[in-house]
């Protein structure tokens, strides 16, 4: 285990030989043999001024020297969210959504329904207020996202026009 | 009691506030930007909702997102913790007007401690000693005049600044209109207001604060005091508790001033009033009508949870304590970890790539960062408050000085070298220093 005052150097800083003129092959060469005899799976030095980083398996993701310790709570994904679907129209702000004008009436859309820019999608109320959202771009509703009367979050997809 | 309160704010102070609310069986609802749907406040509420993007104004200080998020999840108080809309009135009266609790003092304080005139008059109406002043608007007919009388050199503030900003020193009458028209101009563009008033300066004071909790039936405490006196253009850096400078009785004899005032007052919850002190002497300079960042060292030696008591306040509750009931252990101090180069303080956002905390006994490390964070550029710098606790203020120092060489921090550049020399620091280690100790110090290293 490294103490604070040797800690291997951050593995974030990746050599480039592509990018790097006179590339040492013959260090390149040594360390893959030293991988090899040793059982390592990953060595990285400073050479003249480059740094060298030789891994087995040819994964490039940085990996830590000693186990990060995460407060104790649940561990973060550290993969990004999926993004949303091409096409989805956002919600611009929080509220509960309604997919008709009034209860009883028909809803503004369906899936399979064409609009133009503009057309009237759902309301969203909030504060007593009611907010007409509307279609960014004419198309077909692919999909209806949100339910009548639920909750809706600033950036969540309402429906989806293609 | 409330069974489900929002938390209008983010960071370390969000979880905060989200710790103090589970403590106490109470469901949490965080509310975010764009910018931290991966942040740890978030990931520990109960309940969040994406209020707009990453921009303040769209987001942690829009009202109408906010107040929307408490319809949909059905959240019945708003804890605001400090910065964004915490010290906002109107924000207040809209959570009133829609039947909600605001877990703070009544719209009209929040207003009276706003500005900065009003403020000061008021309090000095209550019994509470000011800095020798202007009482008022100053105007360039009577600024000489006034600042002969209060003698130079003279202060020109902004009634609508606060947290040291707005201020121009003027060092002799001939530097007197040109410090009232650069303040004037200064006030304008950042507040709108080019409102300005005139104090005397004080040449070394220290800032001393008294943290005081008022609860709705008229009783009101104090936590005794912080010294908050290591700032950098005006913004705290290091606090302790108490202040290296005063004794039990000074201590006493203020909180016991304060806590008068403000029974007179009416006051509701949570607040502090910030002095500057020199020979002896304490001078009113603001009054913070909110929970403050450096609230742990008071808690660390009252053993008194404030945010716990804000919420009881809020819901009616009487104080559980009296004035009597409360002891004052051993000393605290708390570094403010900020994400910048420790002597330029450039900011430095982006990732953590290592994180550890130090343990043991008296340390506590509040902050929402982890390992694989990612700091986000939008906000302020604060990545975490070291709060260190010990049976004396000796003690206090070389257990601070453990605790700031065992933290990590990688893959930012983060302000733990700057305490590191500090807490070695001959002036330091005595308690010897002023408001302007800090930039001197800076200043002298080249920064």
């Amino acid at each position: 285990m490294s103490s604070k005052g040797d800690k291997p150097p951050h593995s974030d800083i990746k050599s480039k030989p592509d990018t790097k003129p006179g590339v040492d092959a013959a260090a390149v060469r040594e360390l893959a043999q030293l991988l090899k005899e040793t059982g390592l799976t990953e060595i990285e030095i400073e050479h003249n001024g480059a740094r060298i980083r030789v891994s087995r398996g040819g994964g490039a993701a940085p990996v830590m020297a000693a186990p990060a310790l995460a407060p104790a709570a649940p561990a973060p994904s550290a993969a990004a969210p999926s993004g949303p679907p091409a096409g989805a129209v956002p919600s611009p702000m929080v509220g509960t959504v309604y997919l008709s004008p009034e209860p009883g009436r028909p809803a503004f859309i369906s899936v399979g329904k064409t609009v133009k820019e503009g057309d009237t999608l759902f309301i969203v109320e909030a504060m007593k207020t009611m907010n007409a959202i509307t279609a960014p771009r004419g198309g077909t509703v692919l999909e209806v996202n949100v339910g009548d009367g639920t909750p809706v979050e600033f950036g969540q997809t309402l429906c989806v026009i293609a | 009691m409330f069974e489900k309160v929002l938390i209008a704010n983010r960071g370390e102070i969000a979880l905060r506030v989200i710790r103090a609310c589970k403590e106490m069986g109470i469901s949490t609802v965080a509310i975010h930007s764009t910018a931290d749907s991966e942040a740890m406040h978030v990931k520990l509420a109960d309940e969040s909702v994406c209020v707009g993007p990453p921009a303040a104004a769209q987001s942690y200080l829009n009202i109408p997102a906010i107040i929307a998020a408490c319809e949909i999840t059905g959240a019945e108080a708003i804890h605001p913790g400090y910065g964004f809309l915490s010290e906002n009135a109107k924000f207040a009266d809209i959570i009133k007007e829609h039947g909600l609790t605001f877990i703070g003092p009544t719209p009209e304080h929040i207003r009276m401690m706003g500005d900065k005139i009003t403020a000061k008059q008021t309090v000095k109406e209550l019994g509470i000693p000011t800095v020798p002043g202007s009482d008022g608007e100053v105007g360039d007919a009577d600024a000489a005049r006034l600042a002969q009388e209060i003698g130079y050199p003279v202060l020109i503030k902004a009634t609508a600044g606060g947290g040291g900003r707005g201020m121009k020193v003027a060092k002799s009458a001939g530097e007197l209109s040109f410090a009232l028209s650069q303040a004037r101009t200064e006030a304008r563009a950042a507040f709108g207001n080019d409102t300005v008033y005139m104090e005397k300066y004080l040449q070394r004071p220290r800032h001393i604060e008294i943290q005081i909790l008022a609860d709705a039936h008229g009783h009101v405490v104090h936590l005794g005091e912080r010294d908050c006196s290591l700032q950098r253009r005006h913004q705290k850096v290091w606090e302790e508790a108490g202040s290296p400078a005063l004794n039990a009785q000074e201590r006493d004899e203020i909180g016991g001033i304060v806590t008068r005032a403000l029974e007179k007052l009416g006051y509701l919850g949570a607040g502090t009033i910030e002095f500057l002190y020199e020979d002896g002497q304490f001078y009113f300079i603001e009054m913070n009508t909110r929970l403050q960042v450096e609230h742990p060292v008071s808690e660390a030696i009252t053993g008194i949870d404030i945010v716990r008591e804000q919420i009881r306040i809020a819901s009616g509750a009487p104080l559980p304590f009296t004035q009597k009931d409360i002891a004052f252990e051993g000393h605290a101090i708390e570094c403010r970890i900020n994400a910048e180069n420790p002597f330029t303080f450039r900011p430095s956002p982006g990732t953590i790539t290592q994180f550890h905390t130090p343990g043991g006994l008296g340390v506590r490390f509040d902050s929402a960062i982890y390992s694989g964070y990612r700091i986000p550029p939008f906000y302020d710098s604060l990545a975490g408050k070291l709060v260190v606790h010990a049976k004396n203020r000796n003690e206090c120092l070389l257990r601070l000085r453990r605790a700031l060489d065992e933290l990590v921090v990688d893959g930012i550049e983060t302000t733990i070298p700057l305490f590191q020399k500090l807490v070695r620091e001959p002036d330091i280690i005595n308690g010897d220093y002023s408001i302007h100790w800090l930039e001197k110090y800076l200043a002298g290293l080249g920064h």
